[in-house]
């Protein structure tokens, strides 16, 4: 070892030779060691390798579901009803901030909102687990999200986003049919419970939505899509720090469904409602497309998208003309005259002569009550075309109890009331149509009334649309769409398709079980309601659109029963003890394309001065719409060259279509007996 | 250069012979361990030299340059030094105790205006320095097994149960270490030895009990039962073991070892930066940082063991026996063998203090080997 001579003491030699021993061991332990750490590393990175990947792979990557775009609602021409519009969004991250009062304060120099809820801000940021994005506000302005994105690097924790929001761009006019989605809530997940199903981990996203009345509840499935998958990269604080294309799967658009309706018609169908409350349907009566289906008073569907205050809820709620309840197939109304074309063609089914004549005298006694009709001075001798035309109560009590009320509801059913359809839309009523069946059930089941007895009396109301008969707005429009198309018992249909995929038409249905002569008769009643000039609709239902005429038929319904010796009291005196007003009408009268049908619930006037006038105005959009419609206005006439009034619809609905009030107001059509409808203990006589 | 040549009297004192006698193997060993590192920390810093990277190379490049100028010291001086050294470390030791600052829960700083100074630090070479002037002087019977062994005892006692009360268990332990392994190799008595390692193993438990700390007890539960607390105390040895296990044989490669990347490893750059190694080179790359550092011990107690005077060889062994106990406790500490204990990896963790204790240990090893033919004589030494 050393080359030199050292110090030859035994003492010394015994330390270096100790020395040189113990540092070998020193160095052996050592290596020990390190084999000791090899073996581990060992373990950990080729036995273990596996387990250890897979543990790094769940720490680097996330799976974030990504929510599907929903499906567009649009009309019959591709107007988007319903859609997606982007929404830009503050989030706060609790993890993130360095002091989350600070940050709030920040935050509330840029978007002085948050100020005001900034204790509820903080209970849902402190609810949330540290590292989950909570959104603040959402809706911000274009403003708003570039102030915020500006002052982004000195607001650390604060994020701003854009997400796709539900958006209805026509507010009210289709808040019925389409409903409107809303955030998915604790009945949403135990629905699924119920079924057995896994719940769908998607209901948690915080963008996600459910449909919750209308078309967007009944095709929730069909416009939902597939959520797709996101794998990201994330950090040790779980923020993304990038994405896994090859990892990733798209979500998928949830389909597209389109409707029968046309925005313009639904538009203006709501429009003319103005102040007034009640349901308007418009079909086309060749295929039972639903042209429009309002409900007014209507509300903004968007306001039920983000969650609706409770303030707001309540106020709709609690607004006596309902808003939020659809008029046009929930709410049930007596027909009133409406109802007597299907008097009629059970009339003429039992066989009895149109041309038969009954002379009225204002009035109809039966057993020991009058019924009066609404002329007080009586119409005369009257055909069932006349009586159809002047609406006369008269005829019909004297004729009614010769059909029956049971042949009565067997030709209402088969005209479309007393059903549901398959429209797409839950929550419609069936509303009523009596017959001797109904009444023994309906006592039976309620205790209405201790006789379940029908008697003829009772007849005499239903056969001009009062006593227990309710029927909807959808209801008459197919009602009146039947009688127009005269062959098919037309079947309304508001889908149109769903994701490409057309829904029956509305044509393919069996006939009508009634003869086309009776079915003219009715018919040509209609057309004379509208147009000779002493019928009850003459003047507010001239569409001004060159030969083109409308059939119709008005329609003032009681609301209540008046008591003996009752006075109705000062019109306009109580909204809701006024009576209803009512028409349908179809047009052009010689080729029927349109029926309408228009119910004003507690209206001022009565049928021809406030539901006629803004049926026609309706109508007259759905004949300016129509191609056909269009070139036969715009064609010159060659007999007659005085075809006035080519061009466009007069948007002058209300002042101008009812000038003469005065003489209008004096002829309501009015319907029923100022008696009590029907009562039962008078019947047998 | 002939034998004859170096024989002569004055010879070796001469620079350029001393130059000629620095061990270049050591250093070269040494560096790779460095440069690694600062390729570890520039790749957890996302492929930046900023922050950790740069100031690893130029403190490295500093000390590697202070560490040549150590080996040219002459021994006599190291051994003059050795109980002054140890007498400062242990009054700082004490200052600390009394006006030491306090930082995370634990007094281990002295604040001299300029910079702040941990005590303990000192103390890891003073240690050394002075058992191994003591030892120098002992015979072999004093060394194996005499009461004036009391004396280095107490010499040891006194840093481990100082620095054990800052808290930091690991410096203390380390001391404590460092000073049994200079015992060791300086002759003691093998009963002593058996009888030593049986109290420790007798006495270990009640330690747990009554010494540790409430912090320092839950990290020992940890290492038994590491899925108890994975967001808490686990989660630093259960991120450490996915990271390693992760790499697999190969590695991820370079600058794309997720764990660490992605912030999910903590003390990436400092106590863990050793399962950053073995996740982007696998277990090809973590086993040949371990057979380097395996080299350098062996080349130190190669040195030691050509040394012809007592202090060189303990002075020595006492440097290469702290070495390895860092790379030894860091290693365990992070494949989940061993509690916790802030003990970094030497030369590859980023970390000025002990980087810079190493290598002034590695000097006074190389100036072992430089003066290996010196002979000292006993008692004060002065030159």
């Amino acid at each position: 070892m050393s080359s030199e001579p050292s110090i030859f003491f035994s003492d010394v030699n015994e330390r270096q030779g100790s020395f040189l021993r113990r540092t070998f061991l020193l160095g052996g332990a050592t290596v020990l060691g390190l084999a000791a750490l090899s073996t581990r590393l060992g373990q950990l990175q080729i036995v273990q390798a596996r387990e250890y990947s897979t543990l790094s792979s769940n720490n680097q990557f996330n799976f974030r579901l990504t929510p599907p775009p929903r499906g567009r609602i649009v009309d019959r021409n591709g107007v988007t009803l319903a859609g997606n519009r982007p929404s830009f969004r503050v989030l706060v991250v609790r993890d993130e901030t360095r002091d989350l009062d600070e940050t709030l304060d920040l935050l509330g120099r840029l978007l002085p909102d948050t100020l005001e809820r900034r204790r509820s801000i903080i209970r849902e940021v402190n609810a949330a687990p540290r590292f989950v994005p909570v959104p603040v506000k959402s809706d911000l302005s274009w403003e708003e999200f570039a102030r915020v994105n500006v002052y982004a690097p000195e607001l650390p924790g604060v994020m701003a986003d854009m997400n796709e929001a539900r958006f209805y761009p026509f507010g009210g006019a289709f808040a019925h049919v389409i409903g409107y989605v809303a955030k998915p809530n604790d009945r949403d997940i135990q629905a699924y419970r119920d079924r057995g199903e896994e719940i769908d981990p998607i209901l948690y996203h915080p963008g996600f939505r459910v449909g919750r009345q209308g078309v967007e509840r009944t095709f929730d499935e069909q416009l939902r899509g597939e959520p797709g998958g996101q794998r990201v990269e994330v950090d040790a604080r779980g923020r993304v720090v990038g994405e896994d294309v090859g990892g990733s799967r798209p979500a998928v658009p949830g389909q597209d469904v389109v409707l029968t309706l046309d925005a313009d018609i639904q538009n203006r169908a709501l429009e003319v409602f103005g102040e007034e409350a009640g349901g308007a349907v418009v079909m086309d009566i060749r295929n039972g497309d639903v042209l429009a289906m309002v409900s007014a008073p209507s509300f903004d569907p968007n306001l039920f998208v983000s969650g609706v205050p409770s303030r707001i809820y309540r106020a709709l709620a609690d607004y006596e003309r309902k808003p939020l309840l659809d008029k046009a197939i929930y709410g049930t109304f007596p027909p009133g005259s409406t109802f007597k074309m299907t008097t009629a063609l059970a009339l003429l089914d039992a066989g009895i002569d149109p041309s038969e004549r009954v002379v009225c005298t204002g009035g109809y006694r039966y057993g020991n009550r009058t019924f009066r009709c609404w002329k007080a001075g009586g119409h005369g001798p009257q055909d069932m075309h006349n009586a159809i035309k002047n609406s006369c109560d008269t005829y019909f009590y004297h004729l009614c109890n010769r059909a029956g009320v049971d042949r009565i509801a067997r030709v209402a059913e088969s005209l479309g009331f007393g059903h549901t359809y398959e429209i797409g839309i839950a929550g419609q009523s069936a509303g009523i149509v009596p017959s001797t069946r109904w009444k023994r059930e309906y006592t039976e089941a309620t205790r209405w009334e201790d006789d379940p007895n029908w008697y003829p009396g009772e007849t005499l109301s239903v056969a001009i649309g009062q006593g227990a008969l309710a029927v909807n707005a959808l209801q008459l429009a197919v009602m009146t769409s039947r009688l127009a198309n005269g062959r098919k018992a037309i079947m309304p249909r508001l889908v149109k398709s769903v994701g490409g995929v057309e829904r029956p038409s509305g044509a393919a249905v069996p006939d009508l079980p009634f003869s086309r002569e009776h079915l003219d008769i009715v018919r040509n009643g209609m057309a004379a309601v509208a147009n000779d000039v002493t019928g009850t609709a003459y003047r507010n239902s001239q569409l001004g659109l060159g030969d083109i005429l409308m059939a119709g038929k008005t329609g003032t319904a009681q609301s209540r029963d008046y008591r003996a010796g009752e006075s109705r009291g000062p019109r306009n005196a109580i909204w809701n003890r006024r009576d209803h007003a009512l028409f349908v009408a179809f047009a052009p009268h010689d080729a029927p394309r349109y029926a309408v049908a228009l119910i004003i619930q507690h209206a001022p006037v009565g049928g021809s001065a406030d539901a006629a006038p803004r049926a026609r105005e309706i109508m007259k959009v759905a004949l300016l719409k129509d191609p056909d419609m269009r070139s036969r206005i715009e064609r010159p006439l060659p007999p007659p060259p005085a075809a006035e009034a080519t061009g466009e619809e007069p948007d002058n609905f209300g002042a101008a279509s009812t000038p003469p009030a005065a003489t209008q107001s004096a002829a309501p059509a009015q319907t029923a007996a100022p008696q009590p409808a029907a009562p039962s203990q008078e019947g047998p006589q | 250069m002939t034998a004859s040549a170096l024989t002569r009297p004055g010879e070796r004192d001469r620079l350029p012979v001393k130059i000629a006698q620095l061990d270049w193997r050591l250093a070269g060993l040494v560096a790779v361990i460095a440069l690694v590192g600062a390729a570890m920390l520039w790749s957890v810093a996302g492929g930046s030299w900023e922050p950790w990277a740069g100031n690893h190379l130029t403190r490295f490049s500093v000390f590697f340059v202070m560490m040549m100028v150590l080996a040219l010291v002459d021994l006599r001086w190291w051994y003059a030094m050795a109980y002054p050294v140890y007498g400062a470390g242990l009054l700082l030791l004490v200052a600390v105790e009394l006006v030491g600052e306090t930082r995370m829960g634990a007094t281990r700083w002295l604040d001299l205006g300029f910079t702040s100074l941990q005590p303990s630090e000192i103390m890891k070479l003073g240690i050394v320095l002075a058992l191994a002037r003591w030892y120098h002087g002992a015979s072999a019977q004093e060394a194996r097994f005499h009461w004036k062994l009391i004396v280095p005892a107490l010499m040891l006692a006194l840093p481990v149960v100082l620095v054990a009360h800052q808290p930091d268990l690991g410096t203390s332990l380390l001391i404590l270490f460092t000073g049994v392994a200079i015992m060791f190799v300086a002759g003691l008595s093998w009963k002593i030895v058996v009888a030593g390692i049986g109290s420790v193993l007798a006495i270990a438990p009640m330690m747990y009990f009554f010494v540790l700390h409430e912090y320092q007890r839950r990290r020992v539960d940890v290492l038994f039962n590491p899925e108890a607390d994975p967001s808490g105390s686990g989660y630093h040895i259960a991120q450490a073991k996915i990271a390693i296990g992760s790499g697999g044989f190969l590695g991820k490669g370079f600058g794309l070892g997720s764990q660490s990347q992605l912030n999910f490893l903590p003390e990436k750059h400092t106590d863990f930066i050793f399962p950053t190694v073995a996740e982007e080179f696998g277990f090809i790359g973590a086993f040949l940082v371990l057979v380097v550092y395996g080299l350098i011990v062996a080349a130190a107690l190669r040195i030691a063991s050509v040394s012809h005077n007592h202090f060189g060889r303990l002075a020595a062994a006492g440097v290469t026996a702290t070495f390895a106990l860092y790379v030894l406790i860091n290693g365990a500490m992070v494949m989940g063998l061993a509690p916790v204990v802030g003990v970094p990896m030497p030369l590859l963790s980023y970390g000025g203090t002990v980087m810079m204790t190493v290598m002034i240990g590695f000097g006074l090893v190389m100036a072992v080997k430089v003066h290996r033919y010196l002979e000292l004589p006993k008692g004060p030494g002065l030159l």
